[in-house]
């Protein structure tokens, strides 16, 4: 082993940073697990999850970097007094840090691509954006380091993750959420991380973190040669802030995918990253597709859509908007499509008040619900007392009232 | 007084911390042999030999070590690897040998492979260089740490208070030890009696004052230091 792989060694089990991976990935996990959209394995949310955990595990590595900075303080009597350069210490510091921050992440990103790759993937694993939550993460240690060295006091450590901490949830300005670790909290389908902007935060990070270390070594060693990384580092930041601020935009793209469906007895197609709801979809969905038939609102086809396109539906055809898998989505979807099916303009209207109770009324037939209490007491035991059959029979005869919110106590005593 | 050919120079060199001083503006200079720097604690004492030993500017005044003015990084660095420090609480993580300890102080000293096991030699730590730095007794512990102080054969040592948890009957051999450690050696003490007897000069710091005492029995005088 050479001298300086046995320092680091020493220094290894010395300072025993290694002892804080465990903590640190789980810290990290736990925000990650949190931040992935509930049933749905897609690429581009592991890589918002990844981001997530960085805002989490950036303080806590800033503070453990502030600490063994501020332990590593003390040693100044024998590397201080070096013939060697005063960057040596601080450097074998922060690969050492960087190291464990870098395990902890890993660990984090193991575990994400795992849960992504056992759920039915979709999208495309986004490396880029695995790397710029690296970079992100040794941005986050290399400032807790610094703020250590600078200021070597038990409160620069709370100091360090209070700061990195706000800096995750609170910017400044309207674009600067774009900047590392951007501030996007999920991805949903039909939409993707736009791999320029990763690439750009990526490098931007590298240029952060290489200005802080350049510069501080430069306040060690006053040393004309890291002028050029620490120009180079700075023109990197500038570019890509400049770039960063130009986009101004969603982090976010439309993103091309084909429907999985399923075709029998209805014929339900969500997007790909959802497919594993397809079963439970088509199960929940035939009963209100069976009650509604015959009538204009029956529907032979469900689709899946993006949260800003609300197609009218028609022809067969109705619309669900789904972001997750979260407990009761079969019953969200059902609502969706029997609220799609009313006239909001008279629905809304005062006038027809009563009339909303009616439909109220017959809506909590068509999702199974417990019927909604009457002031019209007849009518609803008359409803309730009426065979399947009947119902439906007789909302093919009133479907036109049902949905423009018109029913009358009248329409419940024939048929 | 100072000579041309003093070790350390300070011309109107004081310290302040916190807004108040820990030494006003003071002049003198250190030739060779082993100097006593009493105070009592919070006196500015290692905050003195912190600043002497470069690790600390002077707030204001020229600090001139081994012929370097110390005041720029350029001095500094020149004149750093000629110096050795031992601070009064040279604390250590447990599971580190007092042969790793001063392989590590080895290297970042840069000094060559055969040192480190020169010096364990040299302060009779042979036997307990396999010992863990918390397991050894308190002159053991003192030797290591002046081991890895010395390892490079510095030019300037400063000790700080390196005999406070020493028993007495260890004191007289070990005081032999930091005598001969370099050609100059600056060594702090609370109490200016526990330096004198065998300092060739002994300072006070009092009230953010440096005052020579004059009462220095030469004992110790004969063996000059660094030997």
């Amino acid at each position: 082993m050479s001298d300086l792989g046995r320092v680091l060694r020493i220094d290894a089990r010395r300072t025993a940073p290694f002892l804080a991976v465990p903590a640190l990935a789980l810290l990290g996990a736990v925000a990650a697990w949190h931040a992935l959209l509930p049933g749905v394995a897609y690429w581009d949310d592991a890589v918002a999850a990844l981001f997530a955990s960085v805002r989490v595990l950036g303080p806590a590595s800033a503070a453990l970097a502030a600490w063994v900075a501020l332990r590593e303080h003390r040693l100044g009597y024998l590397r201080g007094l070096s013939a060697r350069s005063p960057a040596l210490g601080p450097l074998l510091d922060l690969t050492l840090l960087g190291v464990v921050s870098l395990c902890a992440y890993l660990v984090v990103a193991a575990i994400v691509v795992v849960k992504t790759l056992l759920h039915v993937e979709a999208g495309h694993p986004q490396v880029v954006g695995l790397l710029a939550g690296a970079l992100t993460l040794l941005d986050y240690t290399v400032i807790g380091y610094l703020a250590g060295r600078a200021v070597p006091r038990l409160p620069t450590v709370a100091a360090a993750a209070a700061v990195t901490c706000l800096w995750g949830v609170a910017r400044p300005g309207t674009w600067t959420y774009l900047l590392p670790p951007p501030g996007v909290e999920h991805i949903h389908p039909f939409a993707g991380l736009r791999t320029e902007l990763l690439a750009g935060q990526a490098l931007w990070s590298l240029g952060f973190g290489g200005l802080l270390v350049s510069g501080y070594l430069w306040t060690l060693t006053r040393r004309a040669r890291l002028a050029l990384p620490l120009v180079a580092a700075a023109g990197l930041i500038a570019l890509t802030t400049l770039w960063i601020h130009a986009q101004q935009r969603t982090p976010l793209a439309p993103r091309a995918f084909e429907y999985s469906c399923r075709q029998w007895p209805l014929t339900v197609c969500v997007h790909p990253a959802l497919r594993s709801a397809l079963p439970s979809l088509e199960a929940a969905l035939t009963p209100l597709a069976t009650r509604l038939s015959g009538t204009p609102g029956g529907f032979t086809r469900v689709e899946h859509r993006p949260d800003n396109d609300f197609p009218r539906p028609g022809h067969g055809v109705v619309y669900i908007h789904l972001t997750d898998l979260s407990p009761g989505y079969e019953h969200r979807a059902e609502q969706e499509i029997q609220i799609s099916l009313l006239d909001a303009r008279t629905c809304g209207n005062p006038a027809h008040a009563v009339g909303v109770r009616y439909t109220a009324l017959v809506s909590a037939w068509l999702l199974d619900e417990t019927p909604p209490r009457m002031t019209d007491a007849a009518a609803a035991r008359a409803f309730g007392r009426w065979a399947e059959a009947r119902r439906r029979h007789w909302l093919r005869l009133h479907y036109a009232r049902y949905r423009s919110c018109t029913l009358r106590g009248l329409d419940f005593r024939t048929v | 007084m100072i000579a041309d050919f003093s070790t350390i120079v300070a011309r109107d060199m004081g310290i302040r911390r916190g807004g108040r001083w820990i030494l006003r503006p003071t002049t003198f200079g250190i030739t060779s042999g082993v100097v006593g720097l009493a105070g009592p604690p919070c006196s500015g004492r290692s905050a003195l030999l912190t600043t002497l030993a470069t690790l600390r500017r002077p707030s204001v005044g020229e600090l001139e070590l081994l012929g370097h003015d110390v005041t720029g990084p350029a001095g500094q660095r020149a004149v750093r690897p000629r110096l050795g420090l031992l601070p009064h609480r040279f604390g250590w993580a447990a599971g580190v040998t007092a042969r790793e300890y001063v392989a590590y102080a080895a290297y970042f000293k840069a000094t060559p492979k055969n040192a480190a096991e020169a010096i364990l030699e040299r302060f009779e730590l042979t036997d307990a260089a396999e010992f863990e730095m918390d397991m050894l007794p308190a002159d053991l512990r003192l030797r290591a740490g002046l081991a890895a102080t010395c390892v490079h054969r510095p030019d300037l040592v400063f000790l700080d208070e390196p005999l406070g948890s020493i028993a007495d009957s260890e004191r007289d051999e070990l005081i032999g030890v930091v005598r001969a450690l370099a050609p100059a050696v600056v060594v702090t003490a609370p109490d200016p009696a526990e330096l004198t007897g065998w300092c060739d000069r002994v300072f006070t710091i009092a009230r953010a004052r440096l005052i020579e005492s004059l009462e220095v029995c030469r004992t110790w005088s004969r063996v000059p230091a660094g030997v």
